[in-house]
């Protein structure tokens, strides 16, 4: 339901995202019949699209052509996609999107290929842009990315870590791609460097807001809305925004502790899942989501008013406001 | 060039291509990049052999080897291993190898050089994945896909700077070593994927033995009339010969044997 919402939000996209998804669906398609059926299940398992939507708004603000922004749309939520696949065996999931994983259903062997051809089809799509400046950005943020990801796991299951750890790793974990979805929209269709500069930093505070959300609806939404265990952050030993801020508690302090790196089952998880969500840690990191929201709007404040920033607003306020 | 001389090249590849991925978590918990000897050798070969070999060309084997790399540690993700630090880190110094070939070759304005090696990667997670299918395979499509795995970056690189004279004997050396690795797991009964399905095809481990022995005298054969087709100089076929390929004549010797 809220998926249908936030595409209802892009319904002025439609086209353009249905063209998108054939151009996905065509550039996994591979003459290994295996790497076709796990590319097709990640791709088909859904997903909101929301790296092509970005590079689409963001080319409204310059000379928008279909045909270009796709080919910079398409690269991006492929490096998503691989990043998933891959992420996935890191974590050792076995659903995702209520789907079993690429590693669940078939195995890691076939999950780290998948991801490397994935990214291999992006690489090799987005190279039929010749800009330098597209080529900088996006190395540099799959660079950013993983060590992002490296620090994840450098701080998995400290609970002692500080604030600015947590947003260093969502910043690059989430954030820069997102920004640089927007930049990249807005270098293909040629917008000046102001404009792009202003949906850049758009795209980094709505980044910010949606992982900061995303950790917090591992606590608050069921397992059924998630499509996994709530409290996978917590299992997984990912220290997040809600726990960092319902740790200053010392009888909550003692019980995560106690918890952590443990086989839990599935009551002792319920028990942790529901004293986050009980505690003052989820009304702090929504205040600090919104903070990164009322960043994102005034940026668009500064952007030439039209369709697309009424789009942009739109989901920005849908992002803080999402159930799952 | 002397023996020694190419040794130390290929040593200062390796070091250059550890400096260009350094991470310090990295560095802690993973073996840290890897890339046989035997793909090093043959990146420099042009070099080697006195062909024309400018920085920009230096700095595109590099990041082939870095691509190598990447691969290779996805390679090294196992199955039934716990969740642990060093297999998650391994999984991530694959990608984040991923990513620096790319900055790379986009520093060095070689757009076109990412294009060609990520349609190499393409075909080389293609043909490792064909290895999973459950379609019976003939060994001659399995021979093709092992061919694809271990010889189509250094084929890309070669095509792309007009090196093309190589591509046999590489093509010959780098299969020869594969299938002698092969054989060496076959006789620890360590099985790879493509040895459970050779076996299955061949349907005796004695006879998969065999296959593998008879390749490698038959590729030792093709590897000498390579290296006069391609005229290497003495040391350099001294070097590749006793350093890169020793061959050990095993099917002769399993056929003494009985």
């Amino acid at each position: 339901m809220e998926k249908m919402k936030l595409k209802l939000l892009y319904s002025d996209l439609k086209p353009e995202l249905e063209m998108i998804e054939k151009e996905l669906e065509q550039a996994v398609d591979s003459k290994s019949l295996l790497l076709n059926d796990a590319s097709l299940h990640l791709l088909q398992a859904g997903g909101k699209r929301i790296r092509p939507v970005f590079v689409l708004l963001a080319g409204k603000f310059g000379n928008y052509n279909v045909d270009v922004m796709k080919q910079v749309a398409v690269p991006l939520e492929l490096i998503h996609m691989a990043s998933l696949v891959h992420d996935d065996v890191i974590d050792d999931s076995e659903i995702r999107r209520g789907q079993p994983t690429v590693k669940a259903q078939w195995n890691n062997s076939v999950a780290m290929y998948t991801g490397d051809f994935i990214l291999a089809r992006a690489l090799e799509h987005i190279t039929e842009i010749e800009s330098p400046r597209v080529h900088e950005i996006l190395s540099k943020t799959l660079i950013e990315v993983c060590r992002g990801e490296i620090i994840q796991i450098q701080d998995k299951y400290r609970l002692d870590q500080n604030l600015r750890d947590y947003f260093r790793r969502i910043k690059r974990k989430t954030a820069l791609l997102i920004s640089s979805s927007c930049e990249l929209g807005a270098l293909v269709s040629g917008t000046d460097e102001k404009t792009a500069a202003h949906l850049r930093r758009f795209g980094y505070f709505i980044g910010m807001s949606f992982q900061i959300i995303d950790d917090i609806l591992d606590f608050t939404s069921t397992d059924e809305e998630l499509g996994k265990p709530a409290g996978s952050d917590f299992i997984q030993g990912n220290i997040t925004l809600p726990i960092l801020c319902a740790r200053k508690d010392p009888e909550l302090y003692a019980m995560l502790k106690a918890n952590l790196n443990k086989d839990l089952s599935n009551e002792e998880r319920f028990k942790v899942v529901e004293a986050i969500r009980n505690s003052s840690g989820i009304e702090e990191a929504k205040a600090m989501s919104e903070r990164y929201l009322q960043k994102a709007l005034r940026e668009l404040s500064f952007l030439p008013k039209g369709q697309g920033v009424k789009t942009m607003r739109k989901i920005a306020f849908f992002i803080g406001k999402r159930k799952f | 060039m002397k023996g020694h001389q190419i040794q130390s090249k290929i040593i200062s590849m390796e070091i250059e291509v550890l400096n260009a991925v350094r991470q310090r978590t990295l560095d802690q918990f993973t073996e840290g990049p890897s890339v046989k000897e035997s793909r090093l050798f043959f990146l420099l070969l042009p070099f080697f052999s006195g062909k024309t070999w400018s920085p920009d060309i230096e700095a595109s084997a590099k990041t082939v080897s870095i691509v190598y790399a990447a691969l290779h540690a996805h390679d090294q993700v196992k199955e039934d291993a716990p969740i642990i630090k060093e297999q998650q880190l391994t999984v991530l110094a694959g990608d984040l190898y991923s990513g620096i070939y790319y900055q790379m070759l986009v520093n060095s304005n070689n757009i076109a050089m990412v294009q060609r090696l990520a349609s190499a990667i393409i075909k080389v997670s293609e043909s490792k994945t064909s290895f999973f299918e459950e379609e019976f395979r003939t060994v001659e499509e399995m021979e093709q896909a092992i061919t694809v795995i271990e010889t189509e970056l250094l084929m890309s690189f070669y095509t792309f700077y007009g090196y093309t004279e190589y591509e046999m004997l590489a093509k010959q050396a780098l299969l020869y070593i594969r299938y002698a690795e092969e054989l060496n797991r076959l006789q620890a009964n360590n099985y790879s994927h493509f040895l459970r399905e050779l076996n299955t095809s061949l349907v005796h481990e004695n006879y998969t033995k065999y296959w593998l022995t008879e390749k490698l005298d038959s590729l030792h054969e093709q590897i000498l009339a390579s290296i006069a087709d391609c005229a290497l100089d003495y040391e350099l076929t001294q070097f590749l010969l006793h350093q890169i390929t020793p061959h050990q004549h095993r099917a002769e010797q399993l056929t003494r044997e009985g």
